[in-house]
């Protein structure tokens, strides 16, 4: 995963990652009580803008995901597209039946989905795990037992993943691929899960037991070898989010693309 | 934190990390399977809804696997934090459809005071997270505005997704790996195996 | 008398269970230490060392609940744990981050981290250019000793040590045995080991156990050790003298003929991620050589015979002269368990033969003689994951042999494995090879290269640089020498 992020150095890896969990988080209870289509296209349109400048992915990556992205949240608003209710018919056939209300709508869905996902990729793609819990615990009092097992937890991703390769090749060599079909591929997804499950409970306990035994528990009262503070780049973000949320809502009461300013109606 | 007898039922640190540890395999799980379940989703059939089932499996799991009080609630809200931080689509969403969904799966094991860990109870805490999915569904995707058909198939097809993927098929899962052995320590110990010190 | 003035911890009269089995692990047992000693615990695997060892530091109960009970249960105010398995020690994913853990733990000032860090590293001579340097980058041998090092952080006055070579290669051993010597002189050590060779010298006292968990022997180490001796190759410990005393009972191995053709290399590639990973120009493998494939940590050994397997992407020119390859190929992976699908032994013996549509009858004679075969009978019905290290390794081998194959392949089946279960396996491999069967075996124990392999193929840097026919080295062997020679063209 480090390899994929390009340079750490910018201002939203600078920001307070407890801040910018809560503020980014909480986006979502905003963008949920928007029925108005256009706030919802200006708002992914400035978000999009956002996410190109302060991405921490490089260019190849950011590009193919910002468009499967897009594709991806399209349809999952396909349902409401194609079979939601309306009265004004743009095309009907059979069980299919778009009208401009579901139209509107699904396109709200979609690029709601589609914006969520920007700001939850923002957030993955600028915030460090090691940083990350070491302010949970500083900032929000998360239990020290829950954010270092986190942090221990986040270490065996690496471990796992190369394991995962394993086992694949192994059940080829075996000849467990061989088998075609519907039950021989969940019996193979079970093995999978099965021998996955087993090794990394066991690798979880022994560490839990080693950490214990470097006097993790014991400890009352602990010292931090990162101390995550405040900056003036924390208020430089706030003000960055503030401006993008507001610009949306402000450029959609100026400059509205479309009619449908509450989807809900009718 | 009283340190009694009665305190074996609390979360310890290895507890805790195993809890982790299976969301986030859950987590790679989800991810490996979020472009599949992306596919499915164009068609409009709802055919995405029968592997919506998926998403509950980690509470259940977890809670047949280590069952002390707790492990439903903190391996769904794991598994979605995971998600959120690999960067799954949909993003921060996914983190409060954890954490309702986790809440609503603790509620069925702790209903039955953390005693009964059964068949029944792991499809039931399958459904109740199904309710909390369905309940943000409801405010996100405007599911009362589906055609009526199109949402009866939604909502029976969850119904059927859930409970086959995140009732029946954690419940195999722990069968199978008990007869590995990995999930004995994994138990909080009893009265009768201190009787063989006798 | 002074001696008694020193403090001592311990157990007496312990008693110890593990969860819903039906009786103890140990009965009654007493073990006493004194500040300053050094001791080494020996017995065979399974008889409880590990578990003794963590009941000793306190982490049984405290951190690992298990039915015990004990009439006196004295354990030091201030020691340090170093586990068998270099993966699962460390909770951060940088080496400054981990040893800061320690600190933090210990509430110690932030300021002091950076030096404390360094001053750790340095004890164990942990030489990083950077030291916020991902743990997951180092080799398994500098692993163990960045445990050592967050230990160390401990200030600890006991040192207890679970096996901690059992996963290193024979380098990172030596070097790990440097380091406890160094930093143990003014330490108590209580050491679990089965490679005994370069712990010998600097332990003092030795306690051994027996297969039921009793303590048979407790004593100084030369007395007890002499007194001892042949119960050593029945534990299957790593010592000294016994690849002298396996020698000595070894099968004959005259039978040198090698036979047609069976595979062909030429300019061949293995890539991962389209990076060339190894290279070979050409290679021809003959029908009856035992290959060894030698070199260092992250050589490409494992690359090579992956890629041989269709495992990852190759280019170039791989020729088997079989028409189905898969058919007559097995591989044998280093973890066991990744390669068990399913829920019994004989379940797993009868797989492949299941897929190949065999009559049932068929099946069940060749299970049976696999279970003889490999010494698994009794382990019939049991999880493969139940197994111990050695069975697990045999129902591993046994599996990939079933089908008669002409090739087995296998990546170092002797790692981790006591000396006992190497040797039956090696015994195995020669009756395997004599009857007909190629053997391409990666290992580290250039005991067995020496006195196994036909061939020795060296990579480095992922290429082959050397490819060695032990002929030769056979011959000189016989006169004496050129056992050394082949030490240093390693290392």
């Amino acid at each position: 995963m480090d390899t994929v992020l390009t340079n750490t150095n910018t201002l939203f890896f600078k920001i307070n990652p407890s801040l910018k969990f809560i503020l980014i988080s909480s986006l979502f209870i905003v963008y949920l009580f928007v029925q108005n289509l256009n706030t919802m296209i200006w708002a992914s349109l400035f978000f999009l803008i956002l996410y190109y400048f302060v991405s921490g992915l490089s260019g190849k990556w950011s590009f193919w995901f910002v468009l499967i992205t897009l594709i991806v949240s399209l349809f999952s608003a396909s349902a409401m597209i194609l079979f939601g209710k309306g009265s004004h018919i743009i095309y009907h056939q059979s069980l299919i039946l778009i009208t401009q209300e579901s139209l509107a709508r699904g396109v709200l869905l979609g690029l709601r989905t589609f914006t969520f996902s920007l700001i939850g990729m923002i957030f993955a793609t600028t915030t460090l795990p090691v940083p990350f819990f070491y302010s949970l615990m500083q900032q929000l009092k998360v239990p020290v037992r829950y954010a270092y097992g986190c942090l221990a937890a986040f270490r065996m991703i690496p471990i796992m993943a190369e394991e995962f390769m394993h086992i694949r090749q192994a059940m080829r060599v075996r000849g467990m691929t061989r088998q075609k079909g519907v039950k021989a591929f969940c019996e193979r997804m079970t093995r999978y899960t099965i021998t996955m499950l087993a090794q990394s409970i066991r690798r979880a306990q022994r560490t839990a037991i080693a950490m214990e035994a470097k006097r993790f528990s014991m400890t009352e009262k602990r010292t931090y070898f990162y101390e995550i503070g405040w900056s003036r780049n924390d208020v430089y973000f706030v003000i960055i989010l503030l401006l993008t949320v507001a610009l949306g809502f402000v450029f959609s009461s100026y400059f509205p693309l479309t009619p449908y300013t509450n989807v809900l109606d009718q | 934190m009283s340190k009694g007898k009665n305190t074996n039922l609390r979360l310890n640190l290895s507890d805790i990390l195993v809890t982790i540890v299976i969301a986030l395999v859950f987590g790679l799980v989800f991810r490996l399977l979020g472009p599949v379940y992306d596919l499915v989703k164009p068609f409009g059939l709802h055919l995405d809804a029968l592997l919506y089932g998926i998403w509950f499996i980690a509470a259940p799991f977890a809670a047949l696997l280590i069952r002390k009080p707790g492990v439903a609630f903190l391996a769904e809200t794991a598994a979605a934090l995971a998600e959120m931080l690999f960067a799954g689509s949909g993003g921060v969403i996914n983190l409060y459809y954890g954490l309702l969904q986790g809440a609503f799966s603790e509620a069925v094991f702790a209903a039955w005071r953390y005693k009964k860990f059964s068949l029944g109870i792991a499809s039931l805490s399958a459904f109740a997270a199904l309710i909390a999915s369905i309940i943000l569904d409801a405010g996100y995707a405007y599911l009362p505005l589906l055609a009526g058909w199109n949402l009866i198939l939604y909502l029976v097809f969850r119904v059927i997704g859930s409970v086959l993927f995140s009732g029946l098929f954690p419940y195999a899962l722990v069968k199978g790996l008990e007869k590995t052995g990995v999930t004995q320590s994994l138990r909080p110990v009893t009265k009768e195996d201190y009787n063989v010190l006798k | 008398m002074s001696l008694n003035d020193r403090e001592s911890w311990g157990v007496t009269n312990l008693r110890l269970a593990f969860p819903k089995k039906k009786s103890m692990l140990f009965k009654d047992l007493s073990l006493d230490y004194q500040k300053g000693e050094k001791i080494l615990l020996l017995g065979p695997s399974g008889c409880g060392k590990s578990t003794l060892l963590q009941v000793l530091s306190g982490l049984v109960p405290d951190s690992v609940e298990l039915p015990m009970r004990a009439d006196r249960h004295a354990v030091p105010d201030n020691w340090g744990f170093i586990f068998q398995d270099p993966d699962t020690q460390f909770c951060m994913p940088y080496v400054d981050e981990e040893i800061a853990f320690v600190l933090e733990n210990r509430s110690i000032s932030r300021n002091r981290m950076s030096q404390l860090i360094h001053h750790y590293l340095d004890m164990v001579d942990l030489k990083l250019e950077n030291s916020h340097q991902l743990i997951r980058t180092l080799s398994g041998g500098m692993k163990q000793r960045l445990a050592i090092a967050s230990v160390l952080a401990l200030e600890p006055d006991v040192l207890f040590l679970d096996e901690p070579t059992a996963l290193l290669d024979p380098r990172g051993t030596v070097q790990l045995w440097q380091t406890v010597r160094r930093i143990g002189n003014d330490r108590t050590l209580i050491i679990v080991e089965h490679k005994i060779d370069h712990v010998l010298d600097f332990i003092d006292r030795v306690v051994l156990f027996n297969h039921k968990g009793e303590i048979f022997a407790d004593g100084p180490k030369v007395t007890t050790l002499a007194r001892y001796r042949e119960k050593l190759d029945d534990f299957g410990i790593w010592h000294p003298g016994v690849w002298k005393g396996y020698e000595e009972k070894q099968l004959d191995k005259s039978d040198d003929t090698f036979g047609e053709l069976i595979l062909e290399l030429n300019h061949f590639e293995v890539l991962h991620q389209k990076r060339v990973k190894l290279f070979i120009e050409e290679l021809m493998i003959h029908r009856g050589e035992w290959i060894a494939i030698i070199g260092e940590n992250g050589a490409g050994k494992s690359t090579m015979i992956e890629g041989i397997m269709g495992l990852l992407h190759t280019k170039g020119k791989l020729s088997w002269t079989f028409p189905h390859p898969e058919d007559h190929v097995q591989f044998v992976f280093q973890n066991p368990e990744y390669q068990f699908v399913t829920d019994s032994v004989e379940d797993e013996l009868a797989f492949s033969l299941r897929i190949k549509k065999m009559n049932e009858d068929e099946i069940a004679r060749r299970v049976d003689q696999s279970l003889e075969r490999y010494a698994l009978k009794e382990q019939r019905l049991q999880h493969p994951f139940q197994l111990s290290i050695g069975q697990k390794r045999r129902l591993s081998v046994a599996s990939a042999m079933i089908n008669h194959p002409d090739v087995l392949i296998l990546d170092e089946p002797t790692f981790g494995q006591d000396a006992r279960n190497t040797f039956a396996l090696l015994d195995l491999f020669q009756q395997l090879r004599q009857e007909g069967t190629t053997i391409i075996m990666v290992t580290h124990e250039m005991e067995i290269v020496s006195r196994f392999a036909t061939r020795t193929l060296t990579i480095d840097q992922g290429r082959l640089v050397k490819d060695t026919l032990n002929e030769s080295s056979k011959e000189e062997k016989r006169f004496g020498y050129g056992f050394d020679e082949h030490e240093h063209v390693i290392f």
